[in-house]
């Protein structure tokens, strides 16, 4: 720590506890300035203080300045700064900055860690030592901390930092909870609401509900036809085996004698005595009561089997719909969303929430509803049976779900983690793959493959352990759960057995219940998985709704006016302007463009020239200040007019899946085949495309025909011209093409840039021997304006970079 | 035939006995090379944070720019050195997990308690793939804010966080 006049330092005599250890600290702490300070600690603050001066800002830190975790804390009041450090030393250090005296608060961002700096006009001081979990926190703190600084010093103009939009955020958190966000979906797992996304997901399946409730329906009819076997098992031994066999084996065959008593039909009667009056069956006796029985039995068999597949096909027809549906809707408004919003996303994942997340939720709305109402319906029914039959015996029958449900929790949980591990195991083997096939020439250039061989048996050896690992639960698995049912059916043979003894249950009873049980595992299996396939179609909604959900950041405004004729004015006010949030990409960019001027943009790469680009054609708004087109601001014209007046050429320009006359006619929607070849020949590009067997309908991108880097380019420009629009902007145009080709890429340019408005970016300094002036932008910032020569003149950034480029084409020419 | 050039020739490092690294009141470094030449403001970088730390530290003034390469801490003057090592283990805070007490979660968000030679700690992960496991059973850890952690050798944890670790390997 240094020594100044200006750092009074103090002791305390005695250790203040620190209340809560940094393990305690909760996650979902508020973000605030204005912390709550510990009893001991604000009576020591108070004492320190002058009259009448008020603390402004309490924060605490979870690091000490030894890099022990540990609170420290910062206080700043309208005239002082004060830390408490506690820095190993049984006492309170305490430092004292007075607020007048500060020059600058800096944030100063290390490896894991970050100090708040405080620079005065003869020394700097080290007031606080934080992870990056509290850096938000003092984020936020540092401006406050300058707008107190500048209160007590009026009379010296501080610096103002201009800091990017969501300064103070944490992007990686959830705003609600503080739980980290998982990378690969950025959807918060714990504040899903389950229960509204589900809702809002059945509403998907209400335009189908006259197909939709009918399946249900059936699916209801299904699941209670589907249990009438075991039913009517125990009706035909009750009714018929069991006394015919105490006739046969009773009476010593008096077959002559009584009859068989006619039956008394339980639960079926009506069924049974309607089916066997209607069949009027040639035989007589048992025999006529056993094939109605039998018929009855196959008749609920095949209605099952078809209405299964009857209701299958649709809810797979539902399924298909809302799938279809909603990738439509979500795609929709995928188009209408903003360049920021794909820019924190990989395309990868926002792919697969269009295609398996919407998939996964299909699967959901159309089975796991179903599947949940349907399970829970059979197993109702199965008690409801049992428990009117013998009440006592069910009760018994039912001791060992408890432990099915339990193992198959506990069993499920254990699997999903194993086979997360699995899964990941697996991924490594396939990036292997993924890296040394095509970089097999590398791999053999250095005489690397046995160096990848091992690797790669390692990972499969991690793969085979980690199947290993599955393998021994999945085996140890199925006997166990065989096993409790097993033993469900040991206690009905034992509790009902006995209870035959006793009269209380006949043999058919004793039947059925052993055939429902075997009943009952399916659906409790199905049901316990129940929430897991919740959370996830949960979690897939929310990466689907997300979409839905987002508004456009660049959007019209109500009363936004429609340009017809622009003249080409362009004017950038003092425009700032952060992708990330952490650094600005422009800071505080001003220049005017009169139509029909072509602008050069110049500079290093990163220095803001794409940027400009991108505010221009309102890809992105600025943060701060404003970016005029003849007069208006930009945020005020409709985007789809403003689009209109401004064509792109990109350095890696894309051509669409289609023919070449369709992406030259892209910009132009109904443009005449006239115009697309004349707009063809002023690209130069006329001349290839005819040579092409199928010309202008030559099929171009990915699977289309091979077109160089340069007749793309031309494409694109054609592309350009078609439009005809007011402002044109050439990014990198021809820095990817040959000389020769460029040459003929600048004929075209040329021809495109006459009576427009021109922002060209180029590397190639050459490429820009048109343009009226150059802008040179250098950290965010324009650094000159002027023309060439004038720039050469003014010996600065703009004559290094040329004398650095005559320099390499010197080096080329050799 | 004419000898091929070494490439280590290609590094100059800097006369490391004969420089000079203090601190100014700024809470900066300074640094004062062999030849005279002074630089405030200097930033010191390790080449290797996480492999070899105390060699092949890159100094760099305010302006971003090389100033020259230390081979080894040992080889500075006794005084500098101290100075130097200071600044980076302020500048690379990466605690050593002891011990995990808890760990759990879904989808591969985790949080986690643990013991470390800086204290106690509870962390949230937002990937998996944050968990990188390297030679020897190091294995570095990156938590949903950027903080970094490591474990010298997972294979000397106790059981108890041996078993919740291994989950995540």
């Amino acid at each position: 720590m240094p020594k100044s006049s200006n750092v009074r330092r103090d002791f305390l005599r005695k250790r203040h506890s620190n209340g809560h250890s940094a393990s305690e600290q909760p996650a979902d702490e508020e973000l605030t300035t204005m912390e709550e300070v510990p009893e001991e600690l604000e009576e020591r603050v108070q004492t320190l203080l002058a009259n009448g001066e008020e603390i402004k800002i309490a924060v605490s830190t979870d690091l000490r300045f030894d890099g022990n975790y540990g609170k420290d804390w910062v206080f700043a009041t309208d005239r002082r700064l004060i830390a408490f450090n506690q820095n190993g030393a049984p006492e309170h250090q305490v430092l004292e900055i007075p607020l007048a005296s500060v020059e600058a608060v800096e944030i100063v961002e290390m490896y894991g860690n970050n100090i708040l700096k405080v620079r005065t006009s003869e020394d700097a001081t080290e007031v606080a030592r934080y992870s990056r979990r509290v850096s938000p926190k003092f984020e936020l703190a540092t401006p406050e901390l300058e707008t107190l600084v500048q209160d007590a010093n009026p009379d010296v103009e501080h610096e103002k930092q201009h800091r990017p939009q969501g300064w103070g955020k944490n992007k990686n958190k959830c705003e609600s909870c503080g739980q980290p966000l998982p990378r690969w979906s950025g959807v918060c797992v714990n504040c899903v609401e389950k229960r509204k996304l589900i809702f809002r997901l059945i509403r998907y399946s209400f335009p189908f509900w006259h197909i939709a409730v009918p399946a249900l329906a059936l699916m209801m009819v299904i699941r209670l036809v589907s249990l009438l076997p075991a039913v009517l098992s125990k009706e035909m031994v009750d009714n018929i085996l069991v006394p015919a066999e105490r006739n046969i084996s009773g009476a010593t065959l008096t077959v002559t004698g009584e009859p068989i008593p006619d039956p008394t039909w339980g639960l079926l009667s009506g069924i049974v005595e309607g089916v066997s009056g209607w069949l009027t069956l040639p035989v007589a006796g048992g025999w006529g009561h056993l094939t109605t029985i039998v018929l009855l039995m196959v008749s609920f068999n095949v209605f099952t089997m078809g209405a299964s597949a009857v209701r299958g096909y649709m809810m797979a027809w539902v399924g298909q719909n809302i799938t279809r549906r909603l990738r439509n809707e979500t795609y929709e408004h995928l188009n209408s969303l903003s360049l920021d919003f794909y820019n924190q996303r990989d395309t990868g994942n926002l792919m697969s929430r269009i295609t398996s997340d919407v998939a996964r939720l299909r699967d959901f709305i159309a089975n796991g509803l179903q599947d949940l109402i349907g399970d829970s319906l059979t197993l109702v029914n199965i008690c409801a049976i049992m428990f009117l039959t013998n009440w006592k015996l069910a009760a018994w029958t039912l001791i060992p779900v408890p432990c099915l449900i339990f193992f198959t929790i506990f069993f499920g949980r254990k699997m999903s983690k194993v086979f997360s591990v699995l899964w990941k195991r697996y991924a490594d083997v396939s990036t292997i793959l993924a890296s040394t096939i095509p970089g097999v020439r590398v791999v053999k250039a250095f005489a690397r493959e046995r160096y990848e061989i091992n690797r790669f048996s390692e990972k499969t050896y991690q793969v085979f352990d980690g199947e290993m690992n599955a393998a021994k639960l999945w085996t140890l698995y199925r006997p166990i759960m065989e096993f409790i049912i097993f033993s469900g059916s040991i206690l009905i043979w034992l509790i009902g057995g006995s209870q035959i003894f006793d009269g209380l249950l006949t043999l058919g009873e004793l039947f059925m219940f052993q055939a429902l049980m075997g009943r009952f595992f399916r659906p409790v299996y199905t049901l316990c998985q129940m929430n897991e396939r919740f959370i996830r179609a949960a979690t897939s909604a929310d990466r689907v709704f997300e979409i839905i959900d987002t508004p456009p950041s660049v959007a019209d405004r109500e009363d936004a006016v429609t340009l017809e004729n622009i003249k080409g004015d362009v004017e950038f006010k003092d425009v700032y302007f952060s992708y990330d949030a952490e650094k600005n990409a422009i800071n505080g960019v001003s220049f005017r463009a009169e139509a029909g001027e072509m602008i050069g943009l110049v500079g290093h790469s990163g220095a803001g020239k794409s940027t400009v680009i991108n505010l221009i054609t309102r890809f992105y708004d600025p943060s701060e200040g404003s970016i005029e087109i003849d007069g208006h601001n930009t945020r005020d014209i409709k985007l789809k007019a403003l689009r209109q007046q401004v064509g792109v050429v990109l350095q890696d320009p894309f051509l669409f899946q289609g023919t070449i006359a369709e992406n030259i006619g892209y910009s132009k929607p109904g443009a005449s085949r006239h115009e697309i070849i004349a707009a063809a020949k002023a690209a130069n590009a006329h001349e290839f495309i005819i040579k092409f067997p199928d010309g202008y309908d030559t099929m171009v991108g990915e699977r289309g025909a091979r077109v160089s880097g340069g007749e793309r380019q031309r494409i694109s420009i054609a592309r350009a011209i078609l439009k005809n629009p007011r402002i044109l902007i050439l990014d990198e145009a021809t820095s990817s093409v040959d000389t020769e080709t460029e040459s003929n890429i600048q004929e075209a340019l040329e021809r495109l840039v006459r009576g427009r408005t021109v922002f060209a970016i180029a590397h190639r300094l050459s490429t820009l021997k048109y343009a009226d002036r150059l802008v040179v932008l250098k950290d965010g910032k324009v650094d000159e304006i002027g023309t060439h020569e004038e720039l050469l003149a003014r010996d600065g950034t703009y004559a290094v970079l040329c004398e650095k480029q005559t320099e390499l084409s010197k080096i080329r020419a050799l | 035939m004419q000898e091929a050039t070494k490439i280590t020739d290609e590094v100059q490092f800097l006369d490391a006995p004969n420089v000079k690294i203090a601190r100014n009141s700024f809470e900066e470094l300074m640094v004062e090379l062999p030849d005279g030449t002074s630089h405030t403001n200097v930033e010191a970088v390790r080449s290797f944070p996480l492999t070899d730390s105390s060699k092949y530290i890159t100094l760099l003034d305010s302006e971003g720019e090389e100033i020259g390469i230390i081979q080894d801490l040992k080889l500075l003057p006794r005084e500098s050195a101290e100075i130097l090592v200071s600044e980076l283990q302020k500048r690379y805070f990466m605690p050593k997990i002891t011990k995990i007490h808890e760990l759990d979660g879904q989808f591969g968000v985790t949080q986690w308690v643990v013991e470390t030679n800086r204290g106690p700690v509870t962390f949230g992960m937002r990937t998996r793939y944050d968990v990188v496991s390297l030679e020897n059973g190091r294995v570095l850890i990156k938590d949903a804010d950027g903080n970094r952690y490591e474990i010298e050798n997972y294979h000397r944890l106790d059981p108890a966080s041996l078993a919740l670790l291994e989950t995540q390997l």
